[in-house]
């Protein structure tokens, strides 16, 4: 028997598949459709402190193995998080990992210190990258100290543990994890979408209203390949991989590059039972590999770099 | 999420495939105005499903009709399959459209492959014995008309227009309506339209010129079809954005901006 359960940041997850902040609402969308407490962990949707209506249509765009998109963090706010959503996530069984945004350090501090109280949050996921809002978001994912500062201040705040959430749209990605590291952040979370953008051909303009979007997506996916592979040498907390996972195959590469859990993102529009094939994939790798803990592959890419 | 087997999908109007699918939940559940959000490929490319009304569904065969127009790569896929593949889709999904009360005349505006819904709503509404009802529709040219004597078998007299006047009258279906309206000035109608933004926008006008409910079937890219990531966005007219896979895609007009 396979052992798929993994531990990061004080999380014992019973399997490393995660769902990925944005794509799963606030879970109970997909309530309906499975049983999610056969998730290793539901990170919520990005909540803001006060609602944020979002940007306007359009907000997807397709593209070669791929998607734009240009949401805009719409969210009911952390109240209304509390309020209406928090209630049903806290029957849930499976590990709840809060995933926060602002435009001020002081924001996150605030949202930080209105989420402490809620016994059963297992982690926040502190979002310093989406490229799709005016202020803050990504604009504190880019400079190592701006991610420190943001890190710190929800740190101090908050009983649980704190996962950073970094952003590609950066020049030299472990500097961001290093300062993220020190800043006292339980686990770093990569990647966060790639900036890009689409022109309307027809009306000879850009698809979105902000012009530039964030893609996602198999397309996406070398490149958070490479990050995760670059991030796990320099920093010693776990690294959770995300970008364009589809099939197990996908989520190995990344185990083997590093990650001691991934998240799945877009693949739930196309499949929304994706994590859980899988997960089921996982398993069937990790008995075909004589391997008894998934934990084990963790970063084996590494060392066996080694033998070119 | 089922999988449905493909019973037939043929080209019957230029450009227009109507797909039978073998879905007898969907079949047993659906209402005129939902979708069904269908993958084309199993492959990660095209990344989306793809939305489509339902236009109409045979409970006792448990089958479930989509009528598409092929505009792109998805729609062009799906155009290749053949009787016996097996789709996968998620639905009946959305909110479709509301029943009209008791002595109200349905008026019916449809644009295109805008009429799919449509269809279905006519079958449905020919339930209730007697019926009457009035069926506008535009298509762009004559070639590629479909269905219209569905309507007229549900109790709908029809009136048509093409963009070039190949069939009908040259124009648009909003024109039609609007005539109609100018000679019957105290009726109690309702109006449920499906088309182009340009329909949705004048039938909105003149629903509301003349001060009778519409509710207005929309289009938008959506992703996940169930309102988890929020892609398919239409402006609300409270303020803030509705979501057209779970909050429509049919809307009353006066519950949405159209721009």
């Amino acid at each position: 028997m396979v052992d798929l359960s993994v531990k990061i940041a004080g999380i014992s997850m019973k399997n490393p598949v995660m769902v990925a902040s944005g794509t799963f609402g606030f879970g109970r969308e997909y309530s309906r459709m499975y049983d999610m407490n056969e998730l290793g962990a539901v990170v919520t949707k990005g909540i803001t402190l006060l609602p944020k209506e979002g940007n306007p249509p359009p907000r997807l765009f397709e593209t070669p193995a791929g998607l734009l998109n240009s949401v805009g963090l719409e969210n009911p706010g952390v109240e209304g998080f509390i309020r209406d959503e928090w209630p049903y996530l806290k029957t849930l069984q499976v590990p709840i990992i809060v995933n926060i945004a602002g435009e001020t350090v002081e924001e996150y501090r605030r949202i930080a210190q209105r989420l402490s109280p809620l016994e059963g949050i297992s982690a926040l996921e502190v979002n310093i990258s989406c490229p799709n809002v005016e202020k803050g978001g990504m604009a504190f994912g880019r400079h190592p100290d701006s991610a420190y500062e943001v890190v710190r201040a929800v740190k101090e705040q908050s009983p649980f543990p704190v996962i950073a959430k970094l952003s590609p749209n950066v020049s030299d990605i472990r500097e961001i994890a290093l300062a993220v590291e020190e800043a006292g952040a339980d686990a770093v979370s990569l990647i966060n979408t790639v900036l890009g953008m689409a022109v309307d051909v027809e009306k000879k303009r850009p698809v979105f209203k902000r012009v530039f979007a964030g893609l996602s997506g198999p397309a996406v996916k070398p490149i958070a390949l490479r990050m995760v592979y670059e991030v796990y040498e320099a920093i010693r907390i776990p690294v959770i991989g995300m970008g364009g996972i589809f099939s197990w195959r996908d989520a190995v590469e990344f185990i083997l590059a590093g990650a001691s859990a991934v998240a799945v993102g877009s693949a739930i529009f196309s499949d929304p039972v994706a994590p859980l094939k899988i997960i089921r994939g996982l398993e069937d790798y990790a008995a075909r590999n004589l391997q008894t803990r998934i934990s084990d592959l963790v970063g084996l890419a590494h060392r066996n770099a080694a033998e070119f | 999420m089922h999988q449905a087997e493909i019973i037939f999908n043929e080209e019957v109007a230029r450009g227009i495939y109507l797909l039978r699918l073998c879905a007898d939940k969907v079949a047993e559940s659906a209402n005129p105005g939902q979708f069904l959000h269908v993958k084309c490929t199993k492959v990660p490319h095209p990344l989306l499903r793809r939305p489509f009304s339902i236009a109409d569904t045979h409970r006792e065969e448990g089958t479930a009709d989509i009528i598409y127009r092929v505009v792109g790569e998805g729609t062009s896929i799906l155009s290749q399959k053949r009787p016996g593949e097996v789709l996968d889709i998620m639905g009946p999904l959305g909110r479709g459209f509301p029943s009209p009360p008791p002595g109200t005349l349905p008026l019916i505006v449809g644009g295109g492959v805008g009429v799919a819904p449509l269809l279905f709503l006519a079958k449905e509404l020919s339930k209730v014995a007697g019926l009457e009802g009035r069926a506008f529709l535009g298509f762009s040219t004559g070639r590629e008309i479909f269905d219209t004597e569905v309507f007229e078998s549900c109790g709908f007299s029809v009136e048509l227009a093409t963009d070039d006047g190949t069939c009908g009258k040259r124009g648009f279906p909003t024109e039609l309506l609007e005539d109609f309206l100018k000679g019957e000035k105290k009726v109690q109608a309702v109006v449920y339209a499906c088309g182009p933004r340009m329909l949705l926008l004048k039938v909105k006008e003149i629903a509301a010129s003349c001060g009778i409910p519409a509710y207005l079937s929309l289009e938008e890219r959506m992703g996940c079809g169930i309102g988890a990531c929020l892609g398919c966005a239409v402006k609300s007219a409270k303020g803030g954005y509705k979501k057209v896979c779970r909050d429509g895609p049919v809307f009353e007009a006066g519950e949405v901006e159209i721009w």
